[in-house]
């Protein structure tokens, strides 16, 4: 008797991972701790566990997070950051927010060379051993700084005498050797929350088609920690970002370059543009706009919404087949639980046109950004300083 | 001078034959010695795969398996042409990690880049050109971008925005809900104590010499300011 | 006196060839096997035509069954799975369970005949979205449909125009762990590429590779015919990911001889899974006490020269328990296992006699 197709079907329908084949990095990071080479940070409180690409167990730590923030989103894409804590808050995790954090530098590392492995190992625990001083289970907010820690870990782990050099380096700065048990990107807390934000949403999302762009550094780099769901593509591919999208109820649609490079490149995305233009542009916004023709385009890195959101004006001059939003999948779930778009997620820095996604979210724009004028007149009429978290949410 | 182990490759097709044999086998060895390589090469397939996951090779006559071909040969005069043409193609993605193989050729490029910053490169001075503010801003401040840089000069093509950005900075900035963001010339307020830490972190491993080769102006300003913040701390080096 | 029946575990090929040698040379055999019936992975996994000559598989395999079961020395358990084993080298009990319950069996020596299993292509080349895309198989669905004389794509039940062989999927691959060439891969691989375009002549059909193995006749026997006879196009450059566009599969990778990149839609991918130890393989080798290598096949203790030998006297391994093996290699080192337990029976009564031994090492 042959097997029919049914049964090819129903075998491929079901993805289930052996997962004792693989080795866990954290026994090797439990031994170096027990021997005191390395301080650990571990996951206390409330967490969430999720899947990763191996089938082996990450669990989440949901609130008393230290927020490792993006030199690229604070800089640029603010709204990016500020959703990440808008979400949080409304789901009433504390966190805080550090002036003891510098960037992982990472960005400077793929782009000049100018630095070597002891500098970015050095900087990195400086802010792990930063965060393990308040007691905030670090949270890290760019995809590059959360690929480049993972490769840090994995040097640190594999070379003694890194670790010494770096344990001497720290030792002037009156700090340990501290890594944190799991290396913890923002995207990945929002998958393990997807429930959670989904129970507080308010604009009904049904009608919004999305495709999602995964950032290279965060599954591309020491793979083995990013997050693999069965129930999503199959457990064929990451699904933080996706799993998100639908559990707002948004569409998400296939395209053919979904593995493919945003074309941010770290140094070309400075000094030679007209690459990450054509990358960005011909490779994923064309194929998109082609083949699923999405509302926005969501991402989870500093580097990718930035490339794919700038990318897009001058192409759109030569007539291109252009022209989609562009925001993180933060900012998207902020809105889907009634941020506001100006004050909270500032889409106004973004280039690429979010206003026919807005309209189909039903949010007036105009009224939205009069609001924001009138919030940034009482600022320019030295009312206050600032606008705070109460502003926003008023 | 030709030696014989350069059998892939003679000289005069690889180019830079102003540089001696003995020089180019010294930068290998430099790269090869560092800790990091032996995770980065292995052997290669020559599949191709890593070309086929790579953006750069799409757009320029750059090719990641040849990176991983040449190191692998140990084909010292096809490694100084590449540290000298091909490595600062390379967008840093890492794409090419898909290699059976465990190679990691953005990996082999990244210690590549470093040892030409290191013996100051022409191609290394030249991909720095125009990027001394950006290398000023990490390592100075803690920051890599700042919003100050949004200027639509420097950004024609990022539409009109950029200029609205720039022309509303201060006020945007103080708009933000989050207190640790209303900077301008930082991404973020960060503090005095973290600034000096990371001085001691670029001065004792070896990352601010790095750069002195490359770019001297900068390194000396970039030393300046390092060691007054520190004098001012006093922390002597 | 000690039992002078040999156990032979696993009624695949290997296993297959075992039981009978050991049968013909006038000892006791008894061939346990867990499915309900005879023949191994080309029976279970419905293989169509033997590599490399591509005669049908199934009636070769039951006429391989029928020396074995039409043999008086030879006992075959159905259903039957080893759950203990005590005792020491030549003097062995045997658990076995089966519906009936559990019973014992004395023998003198065992023969691992467990074979392996084919990666599974979600594991870890998720890249491939085998278990995303309906028309993205492994070289056994192809089997089974060639075998049907049915080779049609499973999301809409068209006829493809155009298919592809990934090659080395799940082999040769560090990320994987799978260090090892599975050696089966590429001529199973040019033969089904060659069923394919004898059924369905007008669809085209590729084979990407990182290196073609066709060792020793499979040269001229399958790869140059399928380059000649059927052209097959065989293109040097491994394909990097497979992802959708419309109702196609795009296969993207460098065509690295041409030294350009390739994007190709196709209508059918079939990965080239290599080999595993099978479930049994790694279950049997702890309860037999034999030591495994790090990929967990039964380790040969004395390899080259002795393939056979396990870590522990009295105990031997055949076929693809011992390792990646086609066909010729599984019979072979089958009946080399047959004759391995054998001497070592006669060499213990031998021994117990006072006799010499009539075989040494």
């Amino acid at each position: 008797m042959t097997i029919p197709m049914e049964a090819l079907m129903h075998k491929k329908a079901n993805f289930e991972r052996d997962t004792e084949r693989y080795h866990d990095f954290r026994e090797e990071l439990l031994n170096l701790a027990d021997s005191g080479e390395i301080m650990l940070q571990r996951i206390t409180g409330e967490t969430a566990e999720v899947p990763t690409k191996y089938g082996r167990m990450k669990r989440i730590q949901k609130g008393h997070l230290w927020h490792h923030k993006s030199c690229g989103q604070c800089g640029h894409i603010p709204g990016y950051s500020t959703s990440i804590f808008w979400v949080m808050r409304k789901l009433g995790y504390d966190s805080l927010d550090p002036k003891d954090q510098t960037s992982c530098t990472a960005w400077n590392y793929y782009a000049s060379a100018t630095s070597n492995a002891a500098a970015q190992a050095a900087v990195a625990v400086r802010n792990f051993a930063a965060a393990h001083e308040t007691g905030y289970y670090p949270m890290i907010h760019c995809g590059t700084s959360y690929g480049h820690y993972k490769e840090v870990r994995h040097e640190l782990m594999a070379h003694p005498e890194l670790r010494r050099e770096v344990r001497e380096v720290m030792k002037k700065l009156g700090k340990q050797l501290v890594l944190p048990e799991e290396i913890v990107h923002y995207s990945e807390w929002f998958h393990a929350m997807r429930h959670e934000i989904a129970a507080k949403q308010t604009r009904d999302f049904s009608n919004i088609a999305v495709t999602v762009h995964p950032a290279c550094h965060y599954y591309k780099l020491v793979e083995g920690d990013a997050i693999y769901d069965p129930d999503v593509y199959g457990g064929q591919r990451t699904a933080v970002v996706t799993a998100l999208a639908e559990s707002l109820g948004a569409e998400v649609r296939n395209y053919s370059t979904w593995f493919d490079c945003c074309g941010f490149g770290f140094r070309h995305i400075l000094v030679q543009r007209d690459f990450t233009r054509s990358f960005a542009t011909l490779r994923k916004i064309e194929r998109m706009k082609e083949e699923a023709d999405p509302d926005v385009v969501l991402t989870h890195d500093t580097g990718c919404v930035t490339t794919l959101d700038k990318s897009q004006f001058a192409t759109q001059a030569h007539g291109r087949n252009v022209g989609i939003a562009v925001m993180s999948e933060a900012q998207f779930a902020a809105l889907a639980m009634g941020a506001h778009p100006y004050k909270v997620c500032q889409l106004h820095w973004h280039s690429a046109d979010y206003r026919p996604l807005l309209e189909k979210m039903g949010i007036d724009h105009e009224q939205a950004w009069a609001e924001f004028q009138a919030d940034l007149a009482r600022l320019e009429r030295g009312e206050k300083r600032y606008l705070d978290w109460d502003d926003v949410d008023a | 001078m030709t030696q014989s182990s350069a059998i892939y490759k003679v000289p005069d097709v690889a180019g830079h034959t102003d540089v001696s044999y003995e020089e180019k086998a010294r930068l290998f060895a430099e790269v090869k010695s560092d800790v990091r390589f032996s995770d980065y090469l292995y052997g290669c397939y020559e599949c191709g795969i890593c070309v086929a996951a790579c953006p750069s090779a799409r757009f320029y006559d750059f090719s990641p398996r040849r990176i991983a071909q040449a190191a692998a040969r140990e084909d010292v005069e096809l490694i100084y042409q590449q540290m000298q043409e091909d490595i600062w193609e390379c967008s840093q993605c890492f794409s090419c990690l898909r290699c059976p193989r465990g190679n990691n050729p953005g990996g082999i490029i990244t210690i590549m880049r470093e040892v030409s910053i290191n013996n100051g490169l022409n191609s290394a001075k030249e991909a720095l050109g125009g990027y001394s503010r950006i290398i000023y801003k990490i390592m100075s401040t803690g920051t890599q971008v700042s919003p100050d840089m949004l200027q639509p000069d420097a950004f024609p093509d990022w539409g009109p925005e950029t200029g609205d950005v720039s022309n509303n900075l201060d006020l945007w900035r103080r708009a933000l809900p989050s207190d640790t963001l209303h900077t301008t010339s930082t991404g973020w307020d960060v503090s005095e104590r973290t600034l000096v830490e990371l001085y001691l972190i670029w001065f004792h491993t070896g990352a601010l010499s790095m750069i002195k080769d490359v770019d001297s102006g900068l390194h000396a300003i970039l030393q300046e300011i390092m060691e007054e913040r520190l004098e001012d701390e006093g922390i002597e080096l | 006196m000690p039992s002078d029946t040999v156990a032979v575990i696993g009624g695949g090929p290997a296993g297959l060839r075992a039981a009978q040698t050991i049968a013909e040379l006038g000892h006791r055999v008894v061939l346990i096997e867990q499915h309900h019936e005879l023949g191994g992975r080309p029976i279970q996994e419905n293989y169509a035509g033997i590599t490399p000559h591509g005669e049908p598989a199934e009636p070769l395999l039951r006429r391989m069954a029928e020396l074995v079961t039409t043999n008086p020395l030879a006992e075959v358990r159905l259903s039957t799975e080893v759950i203990g084993v005590r005792g020491e080298p030549g003097d062995f009990t045997l658990t076995l369970e089966s519906v009936a319950g559990t019973e014992t069996l004395d023998v003198g020596a065992a023969v691992l005949a467990t074979g392996f299993q084919h990666f599974d292509p979600g594991r870890e080349t998720q890249m491939y979205g085998y278990y995303e895309f309906p028309d993205v198989i492994a070289l056994q669905d192809l089997e089974g449909m060639l075998k049907e004389h049915k080779v049609v794509r499973p999301s809409n039940g068209e006829t493809p125009k155009k298919l592809c062989f990934v090659q080395c999927v799940g082999s040769r691959d560090r990320h994987i762990g799978n260090e090892y060439c599975s050696k089966v891969c590429c001529g199973v691989a040019s033969k089904e590429a060659i069923e394919v375009r004898q059924l369905l002549p007008d669809c085209q059909v590729y084979i990407f590779y990182i290196d073609m193995r066709m060792y020793g006749y499979w040269e001229s026997q399958i790869y140059w015919p399928a380059q000649e006879k059927h052209h097959v196009q065989y293109v040097k450059g491994i394909i990097t990911e497979v992802l959708p566009k419309g109702d196609k599969l795009i296969v993207r990778g460098e065509d690295t001889t041409m030294g350009r990149p390739m994007e190709l839609a196709m209508d059918m991918v079939v990965l080239s899974v290599g080999m595993e130890p099978s479930a049994g393989t790694r279950k049997m080798s702890r309860l037999f006490g034999v030591a495994q290598n790090k990929y967990g096949f039964v380790r040969a203790a004395s390899s080259p020269l002795d393939p056979v030998s396990t870590s522990r006297d009295g105990i031997y391994a055949c076929g693809a328990a011992l390792g990646p093996a086609d066909l010729e290699d599984a019979v072979s080192s089958g009946s080399n296992a047959a004759t391995k337990a054998i001497s070592f029976i006669r060499t213990r009564n031998a021994v117990a006699e006072g006799r010499d031994a009539v075989v040494t090492g």
